[in-house]
């Protein structure tokens, strides 16, 4: 599996010198299969920049096919849809896994976001390509791999995390997730246990998400205790708060690190255009 | 009175070293009379710097007040409301003004907040919000700002805006298409026409940009859409957008003093800005007015200070 960031921020694009070095786009990973499928997990900004990228394949022919795995409907998650140019390109297929038990219900929620006052393309049938929403099920074989999701607490909602495995290899991405105070509970663990790679929300400094808990995102904290419980290989810290500058986000890494290191723990940042072989 | 540019981006924000010099965030103007409070044009996403900043001064203690016209609600200008600091202020006083829809006003805004996008909902800000539609030829006072509108042409129609305050006059005129080859308003047009129009469409057209050069008349400073380069504007026609040598044109016949170049597009680099400028600088060199391109940060006095 390669993993590579198109997008690493939480809430809202953050432009401006200040965060050049790790990037300013909304929630967009790519996983390319070592058999060449091609997974999307959340359609933030990044998205646009991944699309981009796609256009020299064969999604610039209309060839293209891919699976969309959606964490939840906030807009820094589902911004990039609208500006993606393979939906733009009839003959591409996408599948979209997404929250929630009702297909039509989620449909309608993206269906939301292009509505006429909103977006120009006013529906979402507007789109070339073939967009099939479903509602994501608890296990799932999907671009040739294993797919196992969880839904967990994000503030007054509910979003999901998604296990990928190849080949006896386990890329986990778990971003907004609001824990308990008490902490990653057991279930959590579990579906984290021994991945080669964890990419976890780590929107806040523990002091700053001592005032936003009820927000429903995790401190770096949390995700080096989820890392640590879970035996994850490596940690990937991501969705960093969108006021925090390069030099803030350097500081998280490396208080990761200082955590981690005793574990035997790797940390590897996700920073916009890096990307990470599994 | 002082404006300043807050976002000057069209369509989607776009960070990353390529768009430091000029900015990332979406489109956001303030308008800030003399002595007085400010008026906002667009709620992009860099109303959430413009926010942090009043924060510092009034709003942060719950006594400030803040008028917001808004063009149209596409989300490139409006997705910034949500995070704009004053609405979690008790005691801040917000006043939105859009054009009327199909819909109230406050319902519009209240979907981009609904559960399923956003946390917070819209009635839980703290803040005093009142909503005010306008209708096409609207004027009215913001304190001692005057305030007229004039229609563009766009999907789901835009307004322009002018306030006349402090003795002298920002013409707003984003987002729109020139007013010669497509209607833009409530259909959904899938792909560029360059024929012939009806005349009523002809005359549609003629009496919308009569409108944009009444708005712009002597202004000091008119803000123009120019998203597109001619070869863009020639695939995308149905888009919305103008070239710089629209605004030029529409700049001459309003004999504006100044002409700001605005709603860069989101792939466009700062050296690909820097040539705009400087191309469409060329074009205007016999002419009696300044031009500039919009960039964060900007600040451009007029009138009275």
């Amino acid at each position: 599996m390669r993993i590579k960031f198109w997008g690493v921020r939480g809430s809202i694009p953050a432009p401006g010198p200040e965060t050049n070095r790790y990037g300013g786009n909304t929630s967009c990973v790519s996983v390319h299969t070592a058999a060449g499928n091609l997974i999307i997990i959340d359609m933030g900004t990044g998205l646009m920049h991944l699309g981009n990228a796609l256009l020299r394949t064969e999604f610039g022919k209309g060839a293209g096919r891919a699976t969309i795995l959606l964490s939840h409907t906030h807009w820094d998650h589902i911004q990039g849809l609208g500006f993606f140019p393979p939906v733009f390109i009839g003959g591409n297929q996408f599948t979209v896994w997404g929250p929630g038990s009702s297909p039509d219900v989620l449909e309608q929620i993206l269906e939301g976001q292009m509505d006429p006052n909103f977006s120009p393309l006013q529906t979402l049938k507007n789109l070339s390509a073939k967009v099939d929403v479903r509602a994501a099920l608890p296990a799932f074989e999907a671009e040739g791999v294993r797919i196992t999701t969880r839904e967990h607490a994000h503030g007054h909602t509910r979003a999901l995390s998604f296990r990928v495995e190849e080949a006896g290899r386990s890329f986990v991405y778990a971003s907004d997730v609001g824990y308990p105070e008490s902490g990653p509970e057991p279930a959590a663990i579990a579906h984290y246990a021994n991945a080669d790679v964890l990419l976890h929300d780590s929107t806040y400094k523990p002091e700053d998400q001592a005032t936003r808990r009820n927000r429903g995102f995790s401190s770096y904290e949390e995700a080096c205790a989820a890392a640590i419980a879970a035996k994850a290989k490596r940690l990937v810290p991501f969705h960093y708060d969108q006021d925090y500058s390069d030099d803030a986000v350097d500081g998280i890494v490396a208080a990761c690190t200082a955590l981690l290191a005793p574990h035997g723990i790797a940390v590897t940042p996700a920073r916009e255009g890096d990307e990470l072989e599994i | 009175m002082k404006v300043r540019f807050w976002g000057v981006r069209g369509s989607i924000p776009v960070p990353g070293r390529a768009t430091n010099r000029y900015g990332g965030n979406t489109s956001c103007v303030e308008v800030r009379p003399r002595a007085a409070d400010p008026i906002i044009i667009d709620a992009g996403t860099g109303i959430r710097h413009l926010g942090k900043a009043l924060m510092e001064g009034t709003f942060g203690d719950g006594r400030g007040k803040a008028s917001i016209l808004i063009s149209h609600t596409h989300w490139d200008h409006v997705q910034g409301l949500p995070f704009f600091s004053p609405l979690y202020r008790a005691g801040n006083q917000v006043h939105i003004f859009a054009r009327q829809r199909d819909m109230h006003l406050e319902a519009v805004f209240s979907q981009q907040h609904d559960a399923a996008y956003f946390p917070v909902p819209l009635s839980a800000m703290h803040a005093d919000m009142h909503f005010h539609e306008l209708v096409e030829g609207a004027r009215f006072h913001i304190g001692k700002a005057h305030v007229t509108c004039a229609r563009l042409n766009h999907p789901w129609v835009a307004i322009a805006y002018r306030v006349d305050v402090d003795g002298a006059s920002v013409v707003y005129c984003s987002d729109t298409a020139p007013f010669t080859d497509m209607l833009l308003g409530r259909d959904f047009i899938e792909r560029p026409s360059f024929g012939t129009l009806p005349p009523p469409v002809q005359s549609e057209l003629a009496a919308m940009r009569a409108g944009v050069v009444a708005l712009a008349k002597n202004a000091d400073l008119l803000i123009y859409d120019t998203q597109f380069t001619p070869e863009e504007y020639q695939a995308r026609p149905h888009w919305g957008h103008s070239r710089p040598d629209d605004a030029i044109e529409i700049a001459r016949e309003a004999k504006v003093k100044q002409l700001c170049l605005f709603h860069h597009a989101p792939m466009r680099s700062d050296d690909d800005n820097d040539k705009i400028l400087a191309a469409a600088r060329e074009l205007v060199s016999a002419d009696k007015f300044t031009l500039v391109s919009a960039y964060e940060g900007l600040e451009i006095p007029l009138g009275d200070q």
